[in-house]
């Protein structure tokens, strides 16, 4: 589903190059659970952006779906992540002034996809989730691991083949992170939904069936999980 | 998707109160100032366009030629034969009409009487301008040589109601007329208003020199009404010469200009003409626009400043799938939502203040809230505004990295945002200035004029008409006054002292040239005592005295006459004036007589009885103005109780003169302080967020030792800097705009170094007294908390 090839990203400072990512290459699967480790700076932010094509690399080729990323204009690749891919942030990144049910909405609407279908998506989630008497308060009347669901949520309503968490868990307490995981878990392996997800957590990591090692700009190692 | 919009939109605008309050208010202000001068743009516009023929009216008008042939100048006082001879002798002329100046007549029936304001008319007048009846025949109301017109209130303020047809009236207590048609009551913007008509026939029978053909006399208006098809220049071609065959020593032309733009292109040069009040209107335009301008950039200003508020947002939505145009529709929406609002507050506002503004430029202007027109103009407005204003801050927000957005490390400093934003409140300020500076000028000028000498002593000076029984007691009236001790001087003379309204010319005098005949003199008609009521300086001589009975044939000359004629001995002098010698009794200084804006003129006061129109008296210093105008009133009325009393202060009159001048005082008073006010709105609201987005560093720096002092300049100093390099710029702008505005005059100031000084120190208090307060206020706060923010 996902091949990268010698990708390259680095950024230029009055001609000195210093580099993110250096050389990377791999290839996830459809259905894949796979997590992203390493130190601080190792740039598995950077490699996650890539992916959710939020970030441009400097050099490589991108094939998403057999669809040569690099080469697309704007609008076609909008569109491709628009319906492929959906993201859960670390620090939820969810928008203020909308409460939680319009911000499960908010990428149906950028799909253009009709009222009613949107309505009824958005209640589904608020099922599943167990939030629906939650649904018109604002992320500020939350708390983290409600804002982290209200996330994911989003991210799940698109109904995307493919989710990228950028350490989803990271700033929740420990029982709100294991029911995230949890979840992320159950959508894998009943709903064959690829998961890409950056964490420090060992514990994390154990959920998934593969594990990349990033050490400065260069995946160091690639195993699978027990 | 618009109704989530829809509702962010509204609860940002909630959320943040403050800003959302100055950025409406501002654009409210902007938009209701464009809006009056918008408004009072179309008044002027309007004028005279509304008669269903307009486009062909037309006006007589004649070109004076000096002695070297050019035109000297242009008006539009026709004599009374050109009208019929237009008629009949042109084709192309549907109808013609003679009509007069408005004069206040008395109109009276058994239980009222009042003075209206009337004009004589030819019946070709209903023909050319069309009036809605509400009773009367319009092809017969003033072909019955006795009949009188009414408007609606003129009717109703004398009768008490509109159902007045065939009722009797007298007129100017001598002759019986009858209403023949009661009209609906004129706009406003028209050149020809009136109370009443009364046919060209009664004035005729009232004044037998009306009757007379003369071709010398200039005291009436012509106005025609012309075939579709007729040929203009033609016309005018053939016009050249009428007056020369009628009367071989006229020294004029005639020619005929719509009436359609006789209000706004009055100003004739060379026959030509050049202007007139469109300028003002112009410059209202121009000013309409600049304000709204400077309110649409405090609008951007402010949107874009408040962007690392919604970077968050806009990287949010990003990453979900937003395009770059989903978003900039998104924010035009709420600055078009911000528009509608401000529209809604300003439209509120004009209505609130139409009055004071009818009142100020004395003009009356009525919204037609049900001509469709008017709203899709408000709606281009609201588009526009909002698509301007909105634009720049659209593009800007939209363009964000999502990534350097989420992660707070949006680059604002970055060179080209901050300075387009930095040169929007220069040009803001810039105009702001300009406007400043005008109004110091314009009030200088105004003073100016104002303090100019008139040459005579007009406090405590008053006028009434002469008329009715006041011509036959005359003598009895000035007795009874002077005995009563309300007057210490009374005379009469052929016209007001504050406006110009005879001339003579082919004075002859010993000495003159071929050239000296075509000079114009001012020239007054008078009896006694005119000096010594009005105070005007001798310089040589006396006044007309009733000892020396040869005064009878006196004349006085002022000194610009005696330097125009280059006599060296001038009391004693003979002129032949009109036929009759007159001998130089005295020698006067120069009086401004009517328009203060221009230079005096040769004058002459010739001695003549039976023709006077103004009573003017001297008020008793050593009497209260209240006891003394009722004893006027009370005399006046037992010796002609059939006319009602008109006290008239000279100095009113004057003051009234300055009528223009002192409008466009006020007026740049009003919306250069409005601009200011903005300008001050944005470069507060800017100065607050900048603060906001510098709390660390002014808690850092605080921490590091700083004190309020050095803090308060160093945040206060990005924004002078940029009010300073305003001033530099606005500066020279406004000096060579009023430059331009002053050469207009004839009287005119200078333009003083003090007033760009003042302005631009004025300026800069403003601006920091507006800045400071916050960033002393800023420096003040506690650093913990500052830091803690993190």
């Amino acid at each position: 589903m996902i091949t990268l090839e010698n990708i390259e990203k680095y950024y230029a400072n009055k001609g000195i190059k210093s580099y993110i990512l250096r050389h990377v290459s791999t290839t996830i699967k459809q259905g894949e659970f796979v997590s992203i480790m390493g130190p601080s700076g190792a740039g598995k932010s950077t490699l996650l952006n890539i992916l959710g094509m939020l970030e441009e690399p400097t050099y490589g080729t991108y094939e998403f779906m057999g669809e040569n990323i690099t080469s697309l204009n704007e609008r076609k690749r909008i569109e491709l992540y628009r319906n492929h891919i959906g993201f859960v942030f670390q620090a939820y990144h969810l928008i203020d002034e909308m409460t939680v049910a319009e911000n499960i909405e908010a990428p149906l609407l950028y799909k253009k996809i009709g009222g009613a279908e949107r309505k009824s998506r958005v209640a589904d989630m608020l099922d599943r989730f167990n939030i629906v008497g939650k649904k018109d308060l604002f992320p500020n009347q939350l708390s983290g691991g409600q804002q982290q669901l209200v996330g994911i949520a989003r991210a799940l309503a698109a109904q995307p083949s493919i989710i990228l968490a950028d350490e989803p868990t990271g700033n929740l307490q420990s029982a709100q992170a294991l029911q995230i995981m949890e979840l992320f878990k159950k959508l894998n392996e009943e709903e064959g939904i690829t998961i890409i997800q950056v964490t420090h957590s060992e514990v994390n990591a154990e959920y998934g069936s593969r594990i990349l090692h990033l050490l400065d700009g260069v995946i160091k190692e690639d195993v699978a999980v027990a | 998707m618009f109704k989530l919009n829809f509702k962010i939109a509204l609860r940002n605008l909630w959320r943040n109160k403050t800003s959302s309050l100055i950025n409406i208010g501002g654009l409210a202000i902007g938009l209701s100032s464009c809006l009056l001068l918008m408004l009072y743009a179309g008044y002027e516009l309007g004028y005279d366009k509304k008669y269903k023929n307009a486009d062909h009216i037309y006006q007589g008008m004649v070109n004076v030629y000096d002695e070297t042939g050019h035109i000297a100048r242009t008006h539009g006082f026709t004599q009374n034969a050109l009208a019929p001879a237009l008629k009949d002798g042109f084709g192309g002329i549907l109808y013609a009409a003679r009509t007069t100046d408005l004069y206040k007549r008395l109109v009276a029936h058994k239980t009222s009487s009042l003075k209206l304001d009337n004009r004589y008319a030819d019946p070709d007048f209903l023909k050319i301008f069309d009036y809605q009846f509400i009773s009367g025949n319009p092809e017969k109301a003033l072909s019955d040589p006795n009949s009188i017109l009414l408007t609606e209130s003129a009717a109703k303020r004398l009768f008490g109601t509109t159902d007045v047809l065939n009722r009797a009236v007298k007129f100017e207590n001598q002759a019986d007329l009858k209403v023949t048609a009661v009209i609906k009551d004129l706009p406003a913007n028209v050149s020809y208003p009136f109370e009443t008509l009364v046919p060209w026939t009664v004035y005729e029978r009232l004044n037998t020199w009306v009757g007379k053909v003369n071709w010398g006399n200039h005291d009436f208006l012509t106005l025609l009404s012309l075939d579709k098809n007729a040929n203009i220049e033609a016309l005018n071609a053939k016009l050249k010469g009428i007056v020369k065959r009628n009367m071989p020593t006229a020294k004029e032309d005639i020619f005929i200009y719509p009436l359609t733009k006789l209000h706004l292109y009055s100003d004739f040069v060379n026959g030509k003409s050049i202007g007139g009040k469109i300028q003002q209107v112009r410059i209202f335009v121009a000013l309409a626009l600049g304000i709204l301008f400077i309110a649409c950039v405090n609008f951007m200003n402010l949107a874009t400043a408040h962007a690392q508020k919604r970077a968050k947002e806009i990287g949010i939505k990003k990453t979900i799938g937003a395009t770059k145009t989903s978003l900039v529709i998104q924010f035009l929406l709420e600055s078009l939502i911000l528009t509608a609002i401000s529209i809604l507050i300003s439209i509120a506002v004009v209505e609130v203040s139409l009055p004071w503004f009818n009142h100020l430029l004395d003009i009356n202007i009525v919204i037609a809230y049900f001509n469709p027109a008017n709203w899709l103009v408000l709606l281009a407005v609201l588009l526009l505004t909002g698509f301007v204003a909105g634009s720049y801050p659209a593009f800007y927000l939209s363009n964000f990295n999502p990534i350097q957005a989420l992660k707070k490390s949006l680059n604002f400093k970055s060179g080209y945002s901050l300075n387009l934003r930095q040169l929007l409140v220069i040009v803001q300020f810039s105009f702001a200035i300009i406007l400043i500076a005008a109004t110091v000028t314009i009030y200088k000028q105004l003073q100016f004029i104002k303090d100019r000498p008139l040459g005579y002593n007009s406090s405590a000076l008053v006028e009434i008409t002469h008329e009715g029984m006041l011509y036959e007691k005359y003598e009895q009236l000035k007795s009874r006054l002077l005995a009563d001790g309300a007057v210490i001087a009374v005379t009469q003379s052929s016209g007001s002292l504050t406006n110009r309204d005879g001339t003579i010319r082919d004075l002859k005098w010993d000495g003159m040239s071929e050239a000296d005949k075509l000079i114009d003199f001012d020239q007054i008609y008078t009896t006694y005592d005119f000096i010594k009521t009005t105070g005007i300086k001798l310089l040589a001589g006396r006044d007309f005295d009733k000892q020396f009975a040869s005064d009878t044939a006196g004349i006085m000359l002022s000194k610009k006459a005696v330097e125009a004629m280059g006599l060296k001995d001038p009391v004693g002098a003979k002129i032949l004036n009109q036929g009759v010698v007159r001998t130089v009794v005295g020698v006067f200084n120069d009086m401004v007589w009517g328009d203060r804006t221009k230079f005096e003129v040769p004058m002459v006061i010739t001695y003549t009885e039976g023709i006077s129109e103004d009573i003017t008296m001297r008020l008793n210093p050593q009497k209260s103005i209240t006891e003394s105008t009722a004893s006027i009133d009370r005399i006046v009325r037992e010796l002609n109780p059939d006319f009602p009393v008109d006290i008239r202060f000279l100095d009113k009159l004057n003051e009234v003169k300055l009528k223009n001048e002192a409008t466009l005082a006020k007026l740049s008073n009003v919306f250069g302080g409005l601009a200011i006010f903005i300008s001050c709105l944005g470069l507060f609201g800017l100065s607050a967020f900048s603060i906001e987005q510098r709390t660390k560093e002014i808690g850092v720096r605080k921490v590091l030792g700083a004190s309020i002092g050095e803090l308060t300049k160093l945040l206060s100093l990005n924004f002078i800097k940029l009010v300073m390099i305003a001033i530099v710029i606005a500066m020279p702008i406004a000096y060579l705009l009023m430059e331009k505005w002053l050469n207009g005059f004839e009287v005119r100031t200078s333009m003083s170094w003090w007033i760009f000084i003042l302005t631009g120190c004025f300026t800069l208090v403003i601006a920091m007294v507006t800045v400071s307060w916050q960033t002393y206020a800023a420096a003040k706060a506690n650093p913990v908390k500052a830091l803690k923010h993190e």
